[in-house]
């Protein structure tokens, strides 16, 4: 001992060293009680690495020592609450269990896109997406203020604390993930975002075409026309937007070579307003007047941010947004009032100054600085002109990737989506139409229905007694998208498990189509897509009937939009979808309005071309029809159709 | 960049051979035991496998050898728990290996606390801890206290089925402002109350500040009984402890 040194001997610590010390060793014991706190949820905390028990109290899981000198086992399976086991007074188990429930054996959980947490109590849904590394879009620090983070709330939304001010423009199901906190931790909750990115075709082979872009560069400027906007700044690129009413599509384009080079599709983010156009006008009409408008802007600069980070260029080198989209669609993206498209005789108001003589064309010019658009601060936002009525830009667009100019026999195009659109023509004369289909192939009102996403059933054949399907992703099957709704229906006709008027053999209530899923489809559904298809008939039908061809008549039909490229068009056409027009003559264009869109953004002569065959284009009223009903009632059957009964 | 074999104490070679899976971490590991000197691994190495007699002797060696108290507290002491907390957080080890662990850090501590005082240092604070009488439940509690001492306390505890009178006597003893109370039953909760009791029957009230926890206990029951604090878990009770510290200094500065 008398090596030892005194206290005093010893080199005293100071102060602020030490405190950072004790902050480092707190750091590392923070972690270390935070996770026992969370195991203890799952574990008795007593039980040790060998699963002996190291309380000194009497547990009802405890088991004899193996050694005397040993610990006792721990029976305890970790599935039942351990510390009702414990020693304990018999009535306090009760009132104990009821205390610990919520956060014991009935551990909620949240869950985004097959992944899931636990759920905690007073946390946000955009904690639990951290939690669950799923990526919601924000732009304003989770204030409540962008309104891009909104959620669907698939279940357990009574879990959820009421809707604070800044989510009272959102619909029963939506949420925005920033405001929504967790109030009961012991339910399940599922959430979705509304930018699930579907799958949709894009055009992989570009056809080659002029480039004259508007963007042009002399010398060190920037051009638009004979306008200049900017110096150069070494490179040129414009944005083509497909506004669709479920899908958007975004491509960036080099102006100066005419190359593609990033293209992005995702969700309309207005679903929250509606999943159709008519629902979207009246909501924009309500309270929330805007609110469509702002969603899209958000999220379309949320994208463009993140294309231009990958592709690595500037927000100033894009010069030109040239949009496309139904009537409706286009308004709202340039924030303009859609009211008088949802009213006789159905036409916005730039189409009402077009027919009385107050504007030439009802293609739109802004400057994406006053619609906040990410881009140069000169760039300018173009509206492709529209054709009538709900027949919008987005159908110019398809004209101009088919070269509609340049037919001289009739070609019927038909762009399939919430809203079909029929062209039926040649460049002489042209006929349009628009047919409310609804939203019943892509996703809604079908109960097991859903949009093109991973999951969706895309092809269903009655082999050997039962349903044989694919799904996209070639995972578990979650619902059905269009063109496995469309083969469903083609093999319940051909097996005649249903009826033309849709009734099911044996007056079933509902047909399993992946029983060991769960994916069925009720008569319920059944007459949601008679009436969707029988809109897509009338269209086609009334269109041919006002023209004067008849489906073998026709050279080319056109299949555009959304899931129409993965139609089987013999199934198509044995439901009476799709006019009898031989298959070899069905051209599949994919998404058509966003290859014409590029095509557009890259041609002025394309532009001007378009510009003046949409004023020849007839727009045929469906309803106006006089015997409309009786042919919608003929296309609700699920059969071919039949030309001569329409004659 | 250290290599494994660079860390020369076998132990903690084996153990970050055996239980560091994540490449970046399991370097940061060697990069950090490497560095560090013989004497200081083999504290690191007695930490992580529980051996506070071997901890106690060790560091008052290396303290007697003019090795710094805070290269003992950093590169010994904080090191071992630093693998004791990825060893606990995948599941190799669980509470009561933590538990053994912490203990040996607080023989570890134990010398160098001296030192502190004597350079002019006080803890943050003294606290009484107990679990309550005909209560057996020590876990959280234990939880408690190791945080406690990582953050500057000085913890007094009184263990399991502790009596109001044992409350009282510890409080007198050691001059502690300061008492955690703890409780797991239901049928216990109500000893909480008893004690804050015995403490007004002795007078004794007015001079410290109570703070109460376990799983049954909440915000309202804790307000009910008359404590003045309640915390949910080991990391609020510092928090807490923090808190009702700074309160009673500015009632008796």
């Amino acid at each position: 001992m008398k090596h030892r040194k005194s206290q005093k001997g010893r080199k005293p610590i100071n102060r602020a060293d030490y405190e950072e010390c004790l902050a480092r060793l707190s750091d590392v014991l923070r972690d270390i009680a935070t996770h026992a706190d969370e195991q203890a949820l799952l574990r008795c905390p007593y039980k040790n690495r060998f699963d002996r028990c190291t309380a000194q109290f009497a547990c009802g899981y405890k088991r004899a020592r193996q050694t005397p000198e040993g610990l006792p086992c721990c029976a305890s399976d970790d599935h039942l609450d351990y510390r009702t086991a414990w020693e304990t007074d018999p009535a306090s188990v009760d009132v104990m269990r009821s205390q610990l429930s919520s956060t014991c054996e009935n551990a909620g959980t949240v869950s985004c896109d097959g992944r899931s947490c636990e759920a905690i109590t007073g946390k946000t849904i955009f904690h639990h997406a951290d939690e669950l590394d799923v990526q919601v879009p924000t732009s304003c620090g989770r204030m409540g203020t962008c309104h891009e983070c909104i959620v669907e709330i698939r279940s357990g939304a009574d879990a959820l604390a009421s809707r604070t001010d800044a989510e009272a423009f959102l619909g029963d199901a939506y949420r925005l993930a920033c405001q929504a906190v967790i109030e009961d931790a012991g339910k399940r909750i599922g959430f979705e975002l509304l930018r699930r990115t579907p799958k949709i075709l894009i055009a992989q082979e570009y056809r080659c075409i002029e480039l004259e872009p508007m963007v042009t560069r002399q010398d060190d400027k920037v051009y638009y026309g004979e306008e200049e906007l900017d110096t150069y700044r070494g490179q040129l690129y414009g944005v083509a937007l497909d506004v669709g009413t479920t899908t958007m599509v975004l491509e960036l384009v080099d102006l100066e070579t005419g190359r593609s080079r990033y293209v992005e599709s995702f969700e309309n983010p207005q679903r929250f307003g509606g999943s159709d156009i008519m629902t979207r006008i009246s909501y924009d009409g309500g309270h929330y007047n805007g609110e469509l408008h702002t969603a899209i802007v958000n999220t379309f600069n949320t994208v463009l941010r993140g294309i231009c980070k990958r592709v690595g260029i500037s927000r100033h080198d894009i010069y030109e947004i040239l949009v496309v989209g139904n009537t409706t669609m286009r308004e709202l993206f340039f924030g303009l009032d859609v009211q008088s498209i949802g009213q006789k005789p159905y036409r916005s108001k730039i189409e009402q100054e077009y027919l009385n003589g107050a504007r030439k064309t009802t293609s739109l010019r802004e400057s994406a600085r006053k619609l906040r658009l990410l881009a140069n601060r000169n760039a300018v936002v173009f509206g492709v002109p529209i054709i009538a009525s709900h027949v919008g830009g987005d159908i110019a667009s398809d004209l101009v990737a088919i070269d509609m100019a340049a037919s001289t026999e009739p070609v019927m195009l038909v762009d399939v989506g919430t809203n079909t659109e029929v062209v039926l023509g040649h460049s002489g004369r042209l006929m349009a139409a628009s047919c409310p289909a609804g939203p019943a192939f892509e996703g809604g009102l079908v109960r097991y229905g859903m949009p093109g996403c991973v999951g969706a059933i895309e092809s269903v054949r009655w082999r050997g007694g039962k349903f044989d399907y694919e799904t996209i992703g070639g995972v578990a099957p979650e619902g059905i998208c269009g063109s496995g709704l469309i083969d469903l229906l083609a093999e319940l006709r051909r097996t005649e498990l249903m009826t033309p008027k849709g009734v099911f053999r044996n007056k079933a209530k509902e047909i399993e189509v992946a029983a060991e899923h769960g994916v069925t489809l009720s008569r319920r559904d059944a007459s949601e897509l008679a009436q969707a298809k029988a809109a897509n008939f009338c269209g086609q039908a009334i269109l041919m009937r006002q023209f004067g061809v008849s489906p073998s008549e026709i050279s080319k039909l056109y299949l555009s939009g959304g899931f129409a490229n993965y139609v089987s068009v013999s199934s198509a056409v044995e439901i009476g979808f799709l006019a009898p027009v031989a298959e070899d003559r069905v051209v599949k264009i994919g998404n058509g309005a966003a290859q014409g869109a590029r095509e557009l953004l890259l041609s002025r002569k394309k532009r001007e071309t378009i510009g003046e065959l949409v004023k020849q284009i007839e727009h045929v009223e469906l309803e106006t029809t006089p015997d409309f009903f009786e042919v919608f009632v003929e296309g609700c059957q699920f059969k071919p159709m039949d030309w001569n009964s329409l004659q | 960049m250290a290599e494994l074999g660079d860390v020369e104490n076998e132990f903690l070679c084996n153990e970050l051979e055996q239980y560091v899976e994540e490449e970046v971490e399991k370097q940061r590991m060697v990069d950090l035991y490497a560095a560090i000197s013989l004497s200081m691994q083999a504290i690191a190495a007695a930490i992580i496998d529980g051996r506070h007699h071997d901890v106690d002797r060790m560091t008052r060696e290396a303290l007697d050898k003019d090795v710094q108290a805070l290269e003992v507290m950093d590169d010994g002491l904080i090191a071992g728990m630093a693998l004791v907390g990825i060893k606990f957080r995948d599941n190799f080890i669980f509470v009561p290996e933590v538990l053994a662990c912490a203990r040996a850090m607080k023989a570890g501590m134990a010398h160098i606390e001296p030192i502190l005082s004597a350079s002019g240092i006080d803890p943050v604070g003294k606290v009484i801890m107990g679990t309550v009488k005909g209560d057996l439940h020590d876990i959280g509690k234990n939880l408690c206290i190791m945080m406690l001492r990582g953050s500057g306390f000085q913890v007094i505890d009184l263990g399991v089925d502790t009596s109001p009178d044992d409350f009282i006597g510890a409080v007198e003893e050691h001059g502690a402002n300061l008492v955690g109370m703890s409780a797991l039953l239901t049928t216990t909760m109500p000893n909480m109350g008893r004690t804050i009791e015995a403490f007004i029957d002795a007078d004794l009230r007015d001079d410290v500040k109570f703070m109460v926890g376990g799983a049954p206990v909440t915000e309202e029951f804790a307000e009910e009984l008359g404590a003045d604090a309640y915390g949910a878990d080991a990391v609020e009770c510092v928090e807490v402890a923090k808190r009702l510290t700074a309160e009673s200094a500015s009632v008796h500065p």
